[in-house]
């Protein structure tokens, strides 16, 4: 793979005097020449216009805006009011807003780990090759498809309410806990349930990664006398490590951001939007509270850019953490 | 060489071309949004409601009206239920793009006036495009704040104990003017007794009620700019609540939460709950029961604390129609025809001519206006507890932190503090 390098200035040369590639070769001026370069740069800006518009006023805009916001008083009515770092101080203050980020941090912490869970087993039953092995790919993989949208989150609520499916089921059992939904300590669960169910964006990863890995390795092991369950360990594992890493960071930074289904789980139409007693107020969900119906628009910036700067860090911690369990494949 | 170059700049001539007529659309669609006057002069606007599906059918049947007699005025509809629609009003307000008219309460006049949401239709009465003749007993008056009118009464309503009939009747509880909050009490056993059901959805997190009990008390839930009741008033309330859900005086809360929008009393969970008289309406179209109105209890024997409320029509002050919005007004609360569609849905009439026009025929309406005259025979109606600026954000929580402590998911000291704290914050800013 290091070889081809050594061809690498003989090529810049050639492109930098001639084209040798077309047919007769014409003289060409280095004004003519740098001309058409930079006709070729304006076409590719103009082409990445659209993107670069929307990014400018769509999100670069707003940040820049929120991140002002955040160290004033702002109510959408009066104009912002510079008050520093009350806002922050605020925050750390309010029993509501601690709840609401231990609520978030149990999200993530027991959604995302159950979701990668089920994610890595499913995958690794599909990863033998079966008849309609296709079609259990499709069947799994349709909830994330369709998991996020408002429509599931009604069937969700309407689901886990008392005496619907859950509560039957349980009392089959002879659990008479109710619905999930009306408890402010289980309500927390229907939503680790609803994120669990849409494992199949990261099975599709793993499968990819389980398919990388190379089949002489296990032949080996068998050789040498490896059960199953060491084959796993020792070289199912390592080998999709960079791919379980993908998905960890994935999987974490998109549990900490939660809102709709949360908002609708919690919530239904007229009510209190946060699940009984808030049991269900993840962080987004109780900015969009501080924001839009206290109107306070500073604070809730400053909600929205203490949540960048925590999964940020959670980010680089996993990042950092790579070195101690993730392998790459030499040369690779 | 050259003819490549001509055709990479018609490429990107089209391109550019495209992008521009993106924009242009894009341009166009969001000017056809707002304005609202199209060529052959016809003017839109927009109107926006809370309320559930009935009183949209009623509503949209009164558009039409409006529209046949103002045929150059559309009107654009939406509505949510209660909370929701504020959410949205708030943001649309925000952002400088609130309906043109809306309905308003008594809880958002400060607020909004604070913000120079409303307009003052003042104006408009001098023009004479709207008139304020012909409103019942003070009702003129009541969408008034420091001399501008910013919102005009549709209907008068109070607070009520909206009962299922057959459970009273079944219990034997018959409640009657001037009945106390012991003889509430013995009554909501009787109903959990008698008919294995919570006696009241629970009055323990209705800001309004809790109003009248400090009103029976010389109190008042606000002051001109703060709460008019303590800690320790606040502490008393819940705690007995507390024990009542306990005790299945009062609605289980967590079922109350799963069954919402609906109400508890048409979901079955409660005996009855105190809320607007004319909420039966509502009810009646919403559940299977037959549904009544009973007194405020009282904590003397005679004063209820009650005073006549109303929902109002306000108007946006960045509307570019205020005549036309005017005119719409004036039509909804005098045009006869208007009152028979509505009936008592957003209360008894505010004015004469439309209280004349809708004269009840079926139970449930004629139950709203005997309940009305009732207050005015017993003589227990007095004026309005004041709603400053952050009123609505403090019924908000005590809704919210009330439910809590029926959860028993919060001490209910800690419910207290909270609460105090929350309005604090909301009065002040």
């Amino acid at each position: 793979m290091g070889t081809p390098v050594t061809h690498a200035p003989a090529m810049e040369g050639l492109s930098k005097d001639s084209e040798p590639r077309h047919g007769p070769v014409k003289p060409v001026r280095p004004a003519a020449l740098k001309r058409r370069r930079r006709q070729e740069n304006l076409a590719g800006y103009l082409f990445m216009s659209p993107w670069i518009a929307g990014f400018l006023l769509l999100t670069a805009g707003p940040m820049i805006a929120s991140l002002y916001f955040a160290f004033t008083d702002y109510n959408l009515f009066d104009s912002p009011q510079w008050i520093g770092f009350d806002n922050f101080s605020e925050m750390f203050g309010d029993p509501r807003w601690r709840h609401s980020v231990q609520v978030t941090m149990w999200y993530v912490a027991v959604g995302t780990p159950l979701k990668l869970l089920a994610a890595l087993g499913v995958a690794l039953l599909l990863a033998q090759n079966r008849r309609g092995q296709a079609f259990y790919r499709a069947a799994f993989y349709a909830p994330s498809l369709i998991g996020a949208s408002v429509s599931i989150a009604i069937v969700w609520r309407a689901i886990f309410s008392d005496d619907a499916i859950v509560d039957r089921t349980q009392q089959f059992f002879g659990i008479e806990v109710g619905g999930w939904t009306g408890d402010p300590e289980l309500i927390i669960y229907s939503l680790v349930a609803l994120t669990v169910w849409q494992f199949g964006a990261p099975m599709v990863i793993f499968l990819a990664g389980l398919k990388q890995v190379p089949r002489e390795l296990y032949e080996a092991a068998e050789v040498d006398g490896a059960g199953k369950l060491r084959r796993f360990w020792n070289i199912t594992l390592p080998m999709i490590s960079p791919v379980l890493f993908f998905n960890v960071l994935l999987e974490t930074i998109h549990s900490f951001q939660i809102f709709s289904s949360a908002y609708i789980v919690g919530g239904g139409a007229g009510g209190n939007a946060c699940g009984p007693a808030d049991g269900s107020m993840v962080y987004t969900c109780y900015l969009y509270v501080q924001g839009f119906e206290n109107s306070r628009m500073g604070l809730a910036s400053a909600m929205a850019w203490m949540l960048l700067v925590a999964v940020a860090l959670v980010t680089a911690v996993l990042f950092w953490s790579q070195k101690h369990w993730v392998h790459y494949e030499e040369g690779a | 060489m050259g003819t490549g170059t001509n055709f990479e700049r018609r490429t990107i001539l089209k391109a550019a071309g495209a992008t521009a007529a993106t924009l242009g659309l894009a341009t166009t669609t969001a000017c056809g949004g707002d304005g609202g006057t199209s060529s052959d002069g016809t003017v839109t606007i927009r109107y926006a409601w809370w309320g559930a599906e009935d009183r949209a059918q009623r509503i949209n049947e009164t558009i039409a009206l409006f529209e046949k007699k103002y045929p150059k005025i559309k009107v654009k509809t939406d509505f949510q239920p209660y909370t929701d629609f504020w959410k949205k009003f708030n943001t649309q307000a925000s952002g400088g793009n609130p309906p043109d008219v809306f309905q308003n309460a008594i809880a958002f006049l400060r607020k909004y006036d604070s913000k120079n949401v409303l307009l003052d239709l003042k104006e408009q009465v001098d023009a004479g495009n709207l008139s304020m003749d012909g409103f019942r007993a003070g009702l003129d008056t009541f969408g008034e704040i420091d001399g501008k009118l910013l919102g005009v009464p549709v209907g008068s309503n109070s607070m009520a104990l909206v009962i299922d009939k057959p459970v009273y009747t079944r219990a034997g509880v018959t409640p009657e003017q001037g009945w106390t909050w012991d003889d509430f009490d013995a009554a909501m056993k009787r109903i959990r007794d008698r008919t294995g059901r919570a006696g009241d959805t629970g009055p323990y997190n209705v800001m309004y009620l809790y109003d009248l009990y400090l009103r029976q008390n010389g109190k008042a839930f606000f002051t001109e700019d703060g709460l008019g009741f303590t800690e320790a008033d606040l502490t008393d309330w819940w705690t007995k609540a507390k024990r009542a859900v306990e005790d299945g005086l009062y609605a289980d809360v967590k079922k109350i939460g799963q069954i919402r929008p609906k109400s508890a009393v048409t979901g079955e969970l409660s005996g009855g709950e105190f809320t607007w008289d004319n909420f039966t309406i509502r009810y009646t179209s919403e559940g299977t029961s037959e549904y009544g109105l009973a007194p405020i209890p009282t904590t003397d024997g005679k004063r209820t604390g009650q005073y006549l409320g109303s929902l109002m029509l306000s108007a946006s002050r960045r509307t570019e129609h205020p005549k036309e919005v005017a005119q719409f007004i004036d039509f909804m609360v005098h045009d006869p025809e208007v009152a028979k569609i509505m009936g008592y849905d957003r209360g008894v009439p505010a004015t004469q001519a439309q209280y004349d026009a809708f004269k009840p025929t079926d139970e449930v309406n004629k139950a709203i206006a005997a309940y009305e005259e009732s207050l005015v025979e017993a003589g227990v109606l007095e004026p309005i507890t004041p709603h400053p600026n952050g009123a609505d954000i403090c019924e908000a929580a005590f809704l919210r932190i009330g439910e809590e402590v029926g959860l028993g998911s919060r001490s209910v000291d800690d419910a207290v503090k909270q609460f105090f704290n929350e309005s604090e914050t909301a009065l002040v800013a």
